[in-house]
């Protein structure tokens, strides 16, 4: 019998299984409502015909004594319908279960991800695939009219659309290819390992040297949810209408969402306190700096962070101006540079290789809980979304979400509306009020749909 | 759609109340549009709490053991029953916890029945019959019971063999047993050794390029 194929996980995607609790599941999920409601039977051909091209995907994660590694898997996905609570976990330890989950509600069709595998960007390039292949599948009137070779064409324009330089048949239907780590194939292995080597020690320790002072770092409490489901808040807006607010504020989308976010969160705090801050995370595609062909794990975050009553004034545009520049600064190549450098020297650095992988996992979820500490909120924007024409009129909108271990909201677009989606332990809901609020007074039409959390809204007991 | 005065904002979904603000909806128009989110019933909701109280008596009960234990090497009924009932605890949890895993939770298994029957036997003075009796006996059984069980569940080999390697080595200590005279009928012990040294031979023979290649993975640095 054919043995099957492994590769061990890298460092950066092992923070995700030693920060992964029962709250926390980091699980994502991009979900894209379609024009009619979903067809269980085609979205299953469709979804074979994509994991056939996708060998990351038939990944099983597996412990080792040192390390944690992907091993390849004869599992078939099967479509379910969307019975389990939204960024569900996926993983077990014990279980040999595939990464990610396909589900479908009315017209609705959810991919749920376990983030040690990929990240938002790598999952979307799935999520494509597969919506395409279901529309095709779908609507065949419209494709009828093309030969095999337009059709070819058309796939081919998408993959050269989102995937890059991606879409080398070859290279991702092999497995090992396909599940060597993002850091593994920017840094080319070999030589340069050896001088990352050599490089790491002088990184690891050299963190904590240039730490700036500590400031108390506000943290959001509230009732956790009673079984631990993850809180959805999803708001659906025109994109124009936003953009024009972030714009009267001189800022970007991102940023003008943020603020709004850290500022609904300042307005919530009942015993604010002079000199409180709060601290957002945001992650950042590294692709786009490093052209990388691996859909595995391939960011970095950054953090924006706002001290209140330094200034007086502590209005909106305050805010944007104050995030816009740190954001600016650490988006600069030598600052992200610096951040990659970091992420391989943890990658090659000898002494983390040697440790066994149980102490690996303690130390991991210590250092992740001293990150935990300095953060009150994080955020999360996969940008502009959008398909080659024939396809693109019946995908409707796409929604994006996180397990989340404080309040948290994730940003999409497609075509011309926005949707935020806010998902959060808690059963609380006055963050997120604020913030809708603050949108519907500026004259935003907002639409929002909330997932059941406790037994009264669930009409029961 | 629903729609909310105080937040101005529509609302999918058939609440009676904004899911926001918490104000009450005038049901105008009764064409609610669906909730794209299902209603999913709550997985669970106390069970922590009975899962803590119940880890709570389980440490109680075994510190009162240990400290019972340490003060006197008379075995009394009492004692007899809690060995019984945290024997019982014991195996239920490596069952439920490794369900998934067989052969590893036979390994568990040999490993902490051994070591009751040992700890058993100390209570009573040390009579030698654990390890005449009953640590070679389950080691002979154990590694026929996991023969059995990966054929039942039809494992990979590779998912296994690792655990079947560790019951056979497992299964040659009895020889210790003999070596140091702990027992007083050799012929269990023998069996049990007798039996992992063909099998462990077996095993390496067949299986020995698979073990290669799972350690090679596992021990990966």
């Amino acid at each position: 019998m054919k043995r099957k194929k492994w590769v061990r996980l890298d460092n950066a995607s092992n923070i995700f299984l030693a920060a992964m609790t029962d709250v926390d599941t980091k699980v994502f999920r991009l979900s894209a409502s379609v024009q009619d409601p979903v067809d269980s039977e085609l979205l299953q051909q469709a979804l074979d015909k994509t994991y056939e091209q996708y060998a990351l995907y038939h990944s099983v994660l597996r412990r080792g004594f040192f390390w944690y590694y992907l091993e390849e898997s004869n599992l078939n996905p099967k479509v379910t319908i969307d019975n389990k609570p939204p960024c569900s976990k996926l993983y077990h330890f014990d279980k040999k279960d595939l990464l990610f989950r396909v589900a479908y509600f009315q017209s609705r069709i959810h991919l749920e991800v376990f983030h040690a595998l990929s990240d938002g960007t790598g999952a979307l390039w799935f999520l494509e695939h597969l919506l395409s292949e279901y529309v095709m599948l779908r609507y065949p009137e419209n494709f009828e009219g093309m030969n095999e070779r337009e059709i070819d064409i058309l796939k081919q324009q998408l993959y050269d659309d989102s995937f890059v330089h991606y879409f080398h048949n070859d290279k991702k239907k092999n497995f090992t290819e396909a599940a060597q780590s993002a850091i593994q194939t920017v840094a080319k292995v070999g030589k340069v390992a050896a001088i990352y080597g050599k490089k790491a020690t002088r990184y690891v320790f050299a963190t904590n040297a240039h730490v700036q002072k500590i400031k108390r770092v506000y943290q959001v409490r509230g009732k956790k949810t009673p079984d631990n489901r993850t809180h959805v808040i999803e708001l659906d807006m025109p994109v124009k209408d936003i953009l024009l607010l972030a714009h009267n504020q001189h800022t970007s989308l991102t940023i003008y969402l943020t603020s709004l976010f850290v500022d609904a969160v300042y307005k919530t705090n009942e015993n604010q306190q002079i000199g409180e801050t709060i601290a957002v995370s945001v992650p950042v595609n590294l692709r786009q700096l490093y052209p990388s062909e691996s859909a595995r794990n391939f960011f970095c975050t950054i953090r924006l962070e706002y001290t209140y009553g330094q200034s007086g004034n502590d209005s909106l545009k305050m805010i944007c101006l104050s995030l816009q520049k740190q954001m600016l600064n650490q988006l600069s190549h030598e600052s992200l540079e610096r951040k990659l450098n970091k992420l391989i020297a943890f990658e090659f650095n000898p002494f983390i290789r040697i440790i066994i992988r149980p102490i690996k996992d303690v130390v991991l979820k210590l250092i992740n809980y001293s990150n935990n500490k300095n953060l009150t909120l994080a955020m999360s924007n996969l940008g502009k979304v959008s398909f080659p024409e024939p396809i693109d009129q019946y995908i409707q909108q796409l929604y994006f979400q996180t397990s989340a271990v404080r309040p948290q909201f994730s940003a999409i677009s497609h075509g011309d509306r926005l949707t935020v989606c806010f998902t959060s332990p808690f059963v609380e809901t006055n963050i997120q009020k604020i913030f809708v609020q603050s949108l519907t007074k500026a004259g935003i039409p907002v639409t929002i749909a909330v997932n059941k959390v406790i037994n009264t809204m669930l009409g029961s007991e | 759609m629903r729609h909310c005065y105080n937040c101005k904002v529509d609302i999918k979904g058939d609440h009676n109340t904004c899911p926001l603000c918490h104000e009450s909806l005038l049901l105008e128009n009764n064409s609610a549009e669906q909730n794209p989110y299902p209603d999913i019933p709550l997985r669970f909701n106390k069970q922590q709490v009975v899962k803590l109280l119940i880890i709570v008596s389980i440490i109680t009960i075994g510190l009162w053991f240990i400290m019972e234990g340490l003060s006197s090497h008379q075995i009394t009924p009492l004692k007899l029953v809690l060995l019984g009932v945290m024997s019982m605890w014991l195996v239920v949890l490596i069952i439920i916890r490794k369900r998934r895993n067989i052969a590893k939770g036979i390994v568990y298994l040999i490993i902490s029945l051994s070591l009751i029957g040992v700890y058993f036997d100390c209570l009573d003075g040390f009579g030698g019959w654990s390890t005449t009796y009953v640590v070679p006996i389950i080691c002979s059984f154990a590694i026929i019971a996991m023969f059995i069980a990966v054929r039942v569940v039809r494992l990979e080999v590779g998912d296994y063999v690792l655990y079947l390697l560790v019951a056979t080595l497992l299964g040659l200590i009895p020889a210790l047993f003999l070596l140091f005279d702990l027992v007083t009928q050799p012929i269990p012990a023998m069996v049990s050794v007798g039996l992992s040294g063909v099998m462990l031979i077996l095993i390496l023979v067949f299986w020995g390029s698979d073990i290669l290649g799972e350690l090679k993975k596992r021990m990966h640095i």
